[in-house]
């Protein structure tokens, strides 16, 4: 089960399902290959995009190059994402679709329509975590209850956390430096992965892979570095002495990093953390709320990997854990001591 | 908005099998031992064939770079080959694309030179069929008919061809890793691979 022999057997499948439809038993050994190893899907697709590749060589030659590779589905749109607008511009005017002097009109129109920054925006639903590319090839991972907007142009790549938290996988682009406000702050990274969450108070900033430079807008200071394994909270500027520290940068080990950012994979890691806090947390992805009646049983510490989206196992399992009493209804899950 | 399968295959054909070979050497360059590097763009390719879209993505060389990284990272983490120190091992890893790839307008010449220069780098009778099939778009049943073969063989010829090609795609630019980065090479050498 080698990567090679993934490669070598997606090459015969990909040449047997394009001569036509496999017969029932070829279909359940098909079925049977891709569920042997999960990687094979991928070695599947290369094989078949491989073929795809060579076909290409036909639909290009039909082009004769003087035109803009903008003909059929399989011509691909590698262009960058803020259009060669004066480019396209041309292409349109010499097939004239509009003719003469309107053509030029159109083209301008269209050239100044391209130029414009692209606007993306990705919001998710309460307990959803949505793991999309943006146009730039990076990747953002949109949290729970979260908004992002995303605004590229030639020069800048803009993201705004509207609300809640995503971690972003940036792609590297010298040219471009990519900028997620959150608020007044501002973080600026090249290529590197870090997350930002906005909470009470302030944004919370954990840098996952490389550095990237943190400064809110009314500081003077020179911006706060971030780097790998680190994580800083800048304070909302609103209502408080603006002479407070900045940041309180706190040096983390890779272990803490991954469990903060558990909600990726869905779960939620606590190592000592409160129930309070676990509790806290998971309200943020549930419709169904828990309540902890207990302010002692609040503060007691919880060790483990829990569903972010199982709050009835949450609540069972710390039922069990602390002797407690849980109790469910449609509207939500209150935890008691026993004995209450 | 789900898109079909076609549609991720076109888009993957022209945005990403294109700029693997940059890839792979990149990776290559930073010391990833060869084998590593087959799981790494194969890890790449699953994660691509989960997207549920792909139509806004204009720039898919930037989307394998970050993925590939990705998926890299991943394995280094999780089996513990390489503890990142300092600052500099990590610009080693990450896996910077220095070269922006080419321009659009030559892109589509270069991409249409290599795919007639793998095709003709096939040995017969491979090289036959891949002309007749993917430049001329002859169905499998007439490329057997005029070979007077049969189908059946001539689809283990298709395999084998195809199989040469992926090669091809993956590049073949071995170039040593520069000696700052032999550092990592050696890291995951002492703790026994390769």
């Amino acid at each position: 089960m080698t990567s090679a022999s993934n490669d070598s057997e997606a090459a015969d499948w990909a040449i047997r399902r394009e001569n036509g439809p496999l017969s029932e038993p070829e279909q359940r050994a098909f079925e049977t290959w891709l569920a042997g190893d999960e990687r094979r899907a991928g070695a599947l697709l290369r094989a078949d995009a491989a073929l795809a590749f060579l076909d290409r060589g036909r639909a290009l030659a039909g082009l004769g190059f003087n035109d803009a590779p903008h003909v059929s589905g399989h011509v691909p749109d590698s262009e960058p994402e803020f259009g060669d607008g004066i480019e396209r511009a041309h292409w349109l005017s010499r097939r004239k679709l509009v003719g003469g002097g309107m053509a030029a009109l159109v083209a301008v129109g269209i050239a100044g329509f391209l130029a414009l920054p692209r606007t993306e925006r990705i919001v998710t639903q309460l307990g959803e975590i949505k793991r999309t590319p943006l146009a730039d090839g990076s990747v953002a991972t949109v949290n729970t209850a979260s908004r992002i907007t995303v605004a590229m142009s030639k020069n800048m790549r803009n993201v705004s956390l509207d609300d809640g938290e995503a971690w972003f996988e940036v792609a590297h682009d010298r040219t471009r430096p990519f900028v997620v406000r959150a608020g007044d702050v501002s973080i600026r990274a090249v290529g590197t992965a870090f997350s930002v969450r906005r909470t009470d108070g302030g944004v919370d900033i954990l840098v996952t892979e490389g550095v990237v430079e943190a400064w809110r807008d009314d500081q003077s200071t020179t911006p706060s570095r971030i780097a790998q394994g680190e994580r800083a909270f800048v304070a909302d500027a609103k209502g408080r002495d603006v002479n407070i520290a900045q940041n309180a940068v706190v040096v983390r080990t890779d272990s803490e990093i991954d469990r903060t950012l558990a909600w990726r994979n869905g779960d939620l890691a606590l190592n000592g953390e409160t129930l309070d806090y676990a509790v806290e947390e998971l309200n943020r992805y549930n419709r169904r709320k828990i309540i902890v009646g207990d302010r002692e049983l609040g503060r007691s510490p919880i060790v483990g990997y829990f569903k972010v989206n199982e709050p009835d196992n949450f609540a069972h399992s710390v039922a069990s854990l602390f002797n407690a009493r849980a109790q469910f209804s449609q509207e939500g899950i209150r935890i008691d001591t026993n004995g209450k | 908005m789900r898109q079909d399968r076609a549609e991720l295959v076109a888009w993957v054909a022209g945005n990403v099998v294109p700029h693997e070979s940059a890839v792979r050497d990149k990776l290559r360059s930073v010391g990833v031992p060869e084998y590593e590097i087959d799981d790494i763009m194969q890890d790449a390719y699953l994660r691509i064939s989960h997207l549920d879209s792909v139509a806004h993505i204009r720039n898919g060389r930037g989307y394998l770079f970050t993925v590939a990284r990705s998926a890299m990272l991943l394995r280094v983490r999780r089996e513990r080959i390489v503890r990142i120190d300092s600052l500099s091992d990590y610009d080693e890893l990450t896996l910077a694309d220095d070269d922006p790839g080419p321009e659009r307008h030559a892109a589509a010449r270069i991409d249409l030179e290599r795919v007639h220069r793998m095709i003709a780098s096939l040995p017969s009778p491979c090289r036959e069929i891949f002309e007749m099939r993917r430049i001329e778009g002859v169905p499998q049943r007439e490329i057997a008919a005029r070979m007077g073969v049969s189908e059946h063989i001539v689809e283990k010829l298709s395999a084998r061809g195809l199989r040469l090609i992926l090669k091809a795609i993956a590049g073949g630019n071995r170039e040593a890793a520069s000696p700052a980065k032999q550092r990592i090479e050696r890291k995951l050498r002492d703790v026994g691979f390769e």
